[in-house]
């Protein structure tokens, strides 16, 4: 970023910065807004699905022993192609999980582009802590 | 030679409809207070519906992450949260997420759920007492900044529409509020919750931060921290999909409300409703923790008066301390 030419305190520089930060703003919301949504689609496409195919008892029982323990999701993908509602809600679910992630890795960005640093190597701790839980600890745990 | 059924049973509907009920008041409350929709949650799908804790742990940290992605992308529009300051706090609550979940693997694979009935609780009643001290305050005293303020600029400035003006703020003691998270967000991984109670504690108390900076800033912090569990509480298998889905689609309709609402009000109204509420679930869930594992023998009806009754001796003494008028009188 060349130095701003203006005095420090010059309020056309405070405008002009919070202009280009308010880009970065927007470009997240509508990352974890659209993101949302798009999982909320998939969630109620695939439970109204569910719900019209009969047989939801079993897959809506509150205690029902079916959870995420044992579905792979090679199986969420395979499912899919399927139109199988069951994977529709998985995938919704994953995407769900996705968007936090997709927000942190944004913020390396938003913080790239305002040169600091700092901010940036505090971002890159929160995305590797988040990629050993999601990809890391579960093979290394058996889990 | 039989009744033409249903296409869906009547009992599966209330049941649909009852999760989304509870997702919607729970995603309501989670968003005015900043605290997720966990704290509500769990105790209504536990006690109500009979649902285990992992699954309810499970589903209420997927419905935290539709609450935070939802929410946040609105407070984003209404630039109060402060992002430096959540993120940096992050690296905290997601390693402690991460030692938390694990935790709570092991907890329920050796049968000791009672004692996270009976945590839960307990943690949910000790967040009433500086949730309740904090009420006084719209905006905290300041205190001189120190060098974590310089260092990780801990400083910010946003429209509060309820008090009508500007208000400028810095943060303090980074390290303390640091040391916070990691409790926080081991207690986020261990019960399912986002724990927001535990997050605006450290912001508010140990950091100085307002109130409204405080609840937001938290909500943006949950979603990351709650993947961050529920990724592994996945592979534990604590996430029964149906469920997971229906309280998310309840959840995050609620928090939508509640995100409307909540540049309105004032943060003195939003904790006192929400204080009643909590010091009833956060007593039941102890209660039944500790009849789970026989150590209180009583009826359920009488559980519920008496945690009635203590919500009302609670709120009353808590009201005494900390809710007196005088000091506020242009909100009547």
């Amino acid at each position: 970023m060349a130095p701003a030419p203006e005095a420090r305190g010059d309020p056309r520089t405070c405008a002009d910065e919070s202009e280009e930060d308010r880009g970065m703003d927007r470009l997240i919301g509508a990352a974890l807004r659209y993101g949302v949504l798009t999982s909320i689609a998939f969630i109620l496409a695939g439970l109204a699905l569910l719900l019209a195919r009969g047989g939801a008892a079993d897959v809506l029982g509150t205690n029902s022993p079916l959870n995420t323990s044992t579905i792979s999701p090679a199986a969420v993908a395979s499912g899919l192609t399927s139109l199988d509602p069951l994977s529709m809600i998985l995938l919704g679910l994953i995407l769900l999980i996705a968007t936090p992630v997709l927000r942190v890795a944004l913020g390396i960005a938003s913080f790239a582009r305002e040169r600091d640093w700092l901010y940036v190597l505090i971002t890159s701790i929160v995305f590797v802590n988040l990629m050993i839980a999601i990809f890391v600890l579960p093979s290394a745990l058996h889990l | 030679m039989c009744t033409v059924q249903p296409l869906v049973p009547i009992t599966l509907l209330v049941m649909i409809l009852e999760i989304l009920a509870f997702g919607l008041i729970a995603g309501f409350i989670g968003s005015l207070t900043g605290l997720g929709g966990g704290t509500v949650l769990i105790p209504l799908l536990t006690l109500f519906m009979g649902v285990s804790m992992a699954y309810a742990a499970g589903a209420s940290l997927i419905s935290t992450i539709a609450t935070s992605s939802g929410a946040a992308s609105a407070y984003i529009r209404d630039m109060i949260t402060n992002v430096r300051i959540g993120m940096g706090l992050e690296i905290s609550t997601t390693a402690g997420s991460v030692v938390g979940s694990l935790t709570a693997g092991y907890t329920y694979s050796h049968g000791l759920a009672w004692i996270l009935y009976a945590l839960f609780g307990a943690i949910v009643l000790f967040s009433l007492i500086p949730t309740a001290g904090r009420g006084r305050y719209e905006v905290p005293k300041p205190i001189s900044p120190d060098a974590t303020t310089r260092i990780f600029k801990l400083r910010g400035i946003y429209h509060d529409a309820a008090l009508g003006r500007d208000v400028e703020y810095h943060g303090v003691r980074w390290w303390l509020g640091e040391i916070i998270m990691f409790f926080a967000g081991a207690i986020s991984g261990l019960l399912g919750i986002g724990s927001g109670a535990l997050k605006v504690l450290g912001m508010d108390w140990a950091m100085n931060l307002p109130m409204k900076v405080s609840t937001t800033t938290s909500n943006f912090m949950i979603g990351v921290t709650a993947a961050t569990g529920s990724s592994i509480y996945w592979y534990l298998g604590y996430i029964q999909p149906a469920l997971a889905a229906l309280t998310a689609v309840g959840v995050l309709a609620g928090a939508m409300l509640g995100t409307r609402v909540l540049v309105r009000i004032t943060n003195r109204q939003i904790r006192w409703i929400f204080l009643a509420i909590l010091a009833f679930l956060g007593m039941e869930m102890l209660l039944r923790g500790l009849s789970m594992e026989g150590l209180l023998r009583v009826a359920t009806t009488s559980e519920y008066a008496a945690s009635a009754a203590f919500t009302a001796a609670a709120m009353g003494v808590l009201y005494a301390i900390y809710g007196r008028p005088g000091w506020h009188g242009r909100l009547s």
